[in-house]
């Protein structure tokens, strides 16, 4: 056991290929501009872009991917920044004092400032990658149906209970999902599932198209109810691009050690990039002693959770790899992805097909830094696409939802599930029920429902499947907790109050 | 208002047990076998919505306050009107091929959304994006669209 050194130089030297260097910068570029968008996140930035790796072999499929993935995180802090619209919840804390920076007419330099942030955070969650993800995928190899079923309950339970709105909401979000992957055939028996005879339905509902529903359409939907003005108040002059010697002694250690801990989150389910995010920029506020600059402008406020954020979202693909775990609804999308590359994401994925997980992982790193030199040097350029009026994206990214369900099954019965899951997403969100329980559902729900069946024909009860190994034992425990935890906590501060 | 959701919910989960009891039975080994995790899911979305709609009793300023957000009778207009032409798209896409139908849903929705004062360059982006992604899509990454 230990690092696979042999295919991690393998990885490297073809993620520098030159035809995967270019991917790395197209996909980057097309993240930025989605995660760019007010309102759009990584999310819908890789949902809605999924159709552009077709035909494509995997490894460079799925480094577009991750370079769409990496450069949606940028831009999300770029909207943060510039306009004080975060993408998505990990781009919040960018606001607090992103915003004022730009106010102040420092925005050249806040953007520059968060993206040397990301880099440290990404870097440092790399090194973190490489020397946990293998021994990771080593354990999991023991897990029997019995374990995975109560690990695959773990994260759904505790994507519920961290994700925002009231826990009843989300775990309603969660069975609607489960609900969904019973349609189909079932597998084990032949019997057909709701699929109200339509020969299409037979295959299930592909996720894909559930995915892009809400979040491509949905969020499109939401946003056009949003649309007053369609342009930003954003000034061109973005002011110096270089940071001060002050900034960079200010923040440089605040990103480094917040790099660690947004990593270690990021590996939790249901945690990620948001939860981190605001943990670092909490911590850095107590340990600072220019406390009361924080919300001002402080640059270590913008610096902290912008290099834990990007160490969550590196953090997210341990157990995404290694156990084919998703633990947000971003990374969720990203499997959902994986899965129709042909690429099944597991334990045995780093044994069978290690050179793709190293190519991947080295492409996410050279990835951060050609993302870095494009964000700082394309400064201008990217503001002048922010300044592009939303009017005209939105109904581009409408027909690009519409055009990749399409090609995902070539059957236009998809575009009415797309718009089902179009209107569900757009009330999801008008009534703040959490979307993320509900798409992880659908992506994890098969082999829920496979693992659970598995482990019922071992165990003749579900106290047997329980208390199947201490692993088990391990899961059926922090699955409870992260349930009630949550209420009881609830709880107690309200008698206290 | 604030019983919609939690309504929805509820008949969802009564129409799903219905159909589960209803699942044709296995020929292979147990019968039920294909039943039982679609009961499960479909008891605990029942409990879940019906505990939803208890706690909705107490709530219902702030659905009414979600709901605002249609207040704006214009905009509201747009979204119904949005997803009318999706519709007309899915039902015009197969007959009247990929290339035309795009053009004729991107150029309503462009003229929808960002108004009719930019003509022109509503007119320049449905053809230009709808050319490209045609040529995307078809030549370079040989997917056969109709």
């Amino acid at each position: 056991m230990g690092v696979d050194w042999g295919s991690f130089a393998e990885g490297f030297s073809t993620a520098i290929q030159f035809e995967n260097l270019i991917f790395i910068v197209i996909g980057g570029l097309l993240g930025t501009i989605v995660g760019m968008l007010p309102g759009l996140g990584p999310a819908t930035a890789v949902a809605v872009l999924i159709p552009v790796t077709f035909g494509m072999e995997p490894t460079s499929a799925l480094i577009l991917l991750g370079a769409i993935y990496y450069g949606a995180m940028y831009g999300g802090s770029r909207s943060s920044i510039l306009i004080n619209t975060p993408g998505d919840g990990s781009a919040i804390a960018a606001t607090f004092d992103g915003y004022p920076m730009t106010r102040k007419g420092q925005a050249g330099q806040a953007l520059t400032l968060a993206t040397l942030a990301s880099l440290v955070g990404g870097f440092i969650a790399m090194i973190g990658f490489v020397f946990l993800a293998q021994p990771l995928a080593q354990f999991a190899l023991k897990f029997g149906p019995a374990e995975y079923f109560f690990l695959l309950l773990f994260t759904l339970s505790a994507v519920v209970s961290l994700s925002k709105g009231n826990m009843l909401k989300g775990f309603i979000s969660m069975f609607l999902g489960l609900l969904i992957t019973t349609i189909g055939i079932d597998s084990q028996s032949g019997v057909y599932r709701f699929t109200f005879g339509v020969p299409h339905l037979s295959e299930g509902v592909d996720f894909l198209v559930v995915i892009i529903g809400i979040y491509a359409v949905g969020e499109v939907l939401y946003n056009i109810l949003l649309l007053k003005d369609d342009s930003y108040r954003i000034k061109e002059d973005v002011g110096n691009k270089w940071i001060t010697k002050e900034q960079f002694k200010r923040s440089f250690w605040p990103a480094l050690r917040q790099s660690p801990v947004g990593f270690l989150i990021g590996i939790l389910p249901g945690a990620g990039g948001s939860i981190a995010s605001m943990i670092s920029y909490s911590t850095e506020q107590q340990l600072s002693k220019k406390s009361d600059e924080f919300g001002k402008g402080a640059p270590e406020g913008l610096a902290a959770p912008e290099s834990s954020n990007n160490a969550a979202a590196v953090g997210a693909f341990i157990p995404l790899l290694t156990m084919g775990i998703p633990g947000s609804g971003t990374t969720a999308v990203i499997l959902g992805a994986l899965i129709m590359l042909g690429l099944q994401p597991g334990p045995m994925l780093f044994q069978n097909q290690p050179e793709v997980v190293w190519t991947f992982v080295n492409s996410l790193f050279i990835g951060n830094i050609a993302l870095v030199i494009m964000n700082i040097l394309l400064i201008g350029f990217l503001i002048k696409i922010l300044k592009t009026p939303a009017n005209i994206l939105y109904p581009i990214i409408l027909l690009l939802a519409f055009i990749g369900t399409y090609t995902l099954g070539y059957s236009t019965i998809d575009f009415f599930i797309l718009m089902i899951f179009g209107v569900i997403g757009l009330f999801m969100k008008i009534l703040n029920i959490p979307s993320a329980p509900l798409i992880l559902a659908v992506i994890i729900g098969n082999q829920l429902e496979q693992n659970f069946r598995m482990a019922s024909v071992s165990y003749d009860s579900v106290f047997g499947m329980m208390t199947a190994s201490p692993i088990a034992i391990f899961f059926v425990i922090i699955t409870v907790l992260s349930v009630f935890l949550p209420m009881l906590l609830n709880r107690l501060a309200r008698i206290k109050r | 208002m604030r019983f919609i959701i939690p309504g929805a919910t509820i008949l969802i989960s009564i129409v799903y047990l219905f159909l589960t009891y209803n699942l044709p039975q296995a020929h292979v080994g147990d019968p039920d076998a294909a039943q039982k995790y679609p009961l499960l899911i479909g008891y605990a979305l029942l409990v879940l919505s019906v505990l939803y709609l208890i706690s909705e009793l107490k709530n219902e300023e702030k659905v009414r306050e979600a709901f605002r957000i249609f207040s704006d009778k214009e905009l509201t207009i747009k979204v119904i009107v949005v997803l009318a032409l999706c519709l007309v798209y899915t039902y015009m896409f197969e007959p009247l091929g990929f290339l035309i139908s795009t053009i004729i849903f991107l150029g309503a929705l462009l003229f929808l959304i960002n108004g009719v004062k930019k003509w022109l360059l509503n007119i320049i982006i449905a053809l230009v994006f709808s050319f490209a992604t045609w040529y995307a899509f078809a030549e370079l990454l040989q997917v056969s669209l109709p």
